[in-house]
């Protein structure tokens, strides 16, 4: 049996990106596209699209680095829907039957990330507004992305003597201190060490060219630099 | 007076929807008596976070201090938020074993 192809309009839709963005992505070897016996429309196999959908690090690290569109179920360009997909991400994780204990702990901690996105970047989004969101309870896996200022940008504004990526990730998740001073703010990144530390949860941050691992039931703090610099911040955790 | 959390919902995370939380108790506890204790009850709350909780139960700490009573929880997110928030305030809640 012939396997059915959505044509390009169709995985448009799929997908929730642009006919134009698919075109782009097919000229430029993204999501390649199929042409029937040498023509010229796109088609495109349900299961490629799957595929493309679930790579979600490469997605989320492809839109930091070139701000190409997302697929619109990864996108929360602001704050409302960011909290209302994770709370669906929450009914999907007490569904998939995740222990009563790690589920309000994956929600808190990538909702203090998220937010912190939301919470240190409002009014000042150098060009894209929102984060990245996705999930995939199969992988135990969730990412998040953003275009904003990055860690250092936000804390050297309270702490000016912070030069590098790699102090500020570790003042981010070591020290209280708020990058919206004189507000008290600035415990989100405390609070996901100590879910990591003391659970079966690790967490690999990126900001600027610092990259942060925290391992599962372990305390330290592993920072090192990384070849390439992040726009904002990119975060996998994973359960 | 015992305020039940879940009525502000069951995912209780960012820092927005924890100072409305607060906001709409403050017609609620203006008129208790000066003496009246206030019970914050976690039942039913499956996702706690520090953002939501800064905003909720810190200015409530400050508000009632010592008359302001945690109940007992077994959820995690919460216990580590309660932690986190005591540590930063250098101030304890009072709860009840």
């Amino acid at each position: 049996m012939e396997e059915k192809l959505f044509t390009i309009g169709q995985a448009a839709e799929y997908l929730g990106v642009s006919l134009n963005t698919l075109r782009r992505w097919d000229e430029n070897g993204k999501l390649v596209a199929i042409r029937k016996d040498g023509g010229t429309h796109r088609y495109y196999r349900q299961q490629d699209l799957d595929l493309f959908a679930s790579n979600l690090i490469k997605l989320a690290h492809d839109w930091t680095t070139d701000g190409s569109e997302l697929p619109a179920m990864f996108y929360c360009a602001n704050s409302a829907v960011f909290q209302a997909r994770l709370i669906k991400m929450q009914d999907t994780l007490v569904r998939s039957g995740l222990s009563e204990n790690l589920v309000p702990l994956i929600v808190s901690v990538a909702g203090e990330i998220g937010n912190n996105s939301f919470d240190h970047n409002l009014g000042k989004w150098p060009d894209i507004p929102g984060v990245f969101f996705g999930y995939d309870v199969t992988k135990r896996q969730v990412v998040l992305a953003d275009r904003g200022l990055g860690i250092l940008s936000t804390l050297s504004r309270v702490r000016p003597e912070l030069k590098t990526h790699v102090d500020a990730l570790r003042v981010a998740f070591t020290e209280v201190v708020s990058g919206r001073a004189p507000e008290a703010r600035g415990n989100g990144l405390k609070f996901v060490r100590r879910v990591v530390a003391e659970n079966p949860v690790s967490l690999f941050f990126r900001s600027g060219d610092a990259e942060l691992r925290l391992k599962k039931d372990n305390n330290e703090l592993f920072i090192t630099r990384s070849q390439s610099i992040t726009r904002g911040c990119f975060a996998v955790i994973e359960y | 007076m015992r305020i039940e959390l879940k009525k502000f919902g069951t995912t209780l995370i960012s820092r927005q929807s924890g100072k409305e939380a607060f906001a709409a108790l403050q017609s609620t506890v203006i008129d208790i008596a000066v003496d009246e204790i206030i019970e914050i009850d976690f039942e039913g709350v499956i996702t706690f976070s520090p953002s939501w909780g800064d905003e909720f139960l810190t200015p409530l700490l400050n508000q009632f201090g010592d008359r302001l009573v945690l109940l007992p929880t077994s959820n995690p997110s919460v216990k580590i938020t309660i932690k986190l928030l005591e540590e930063i305030n250098k101030e304890s809640f009072k709860a009840k074993s």
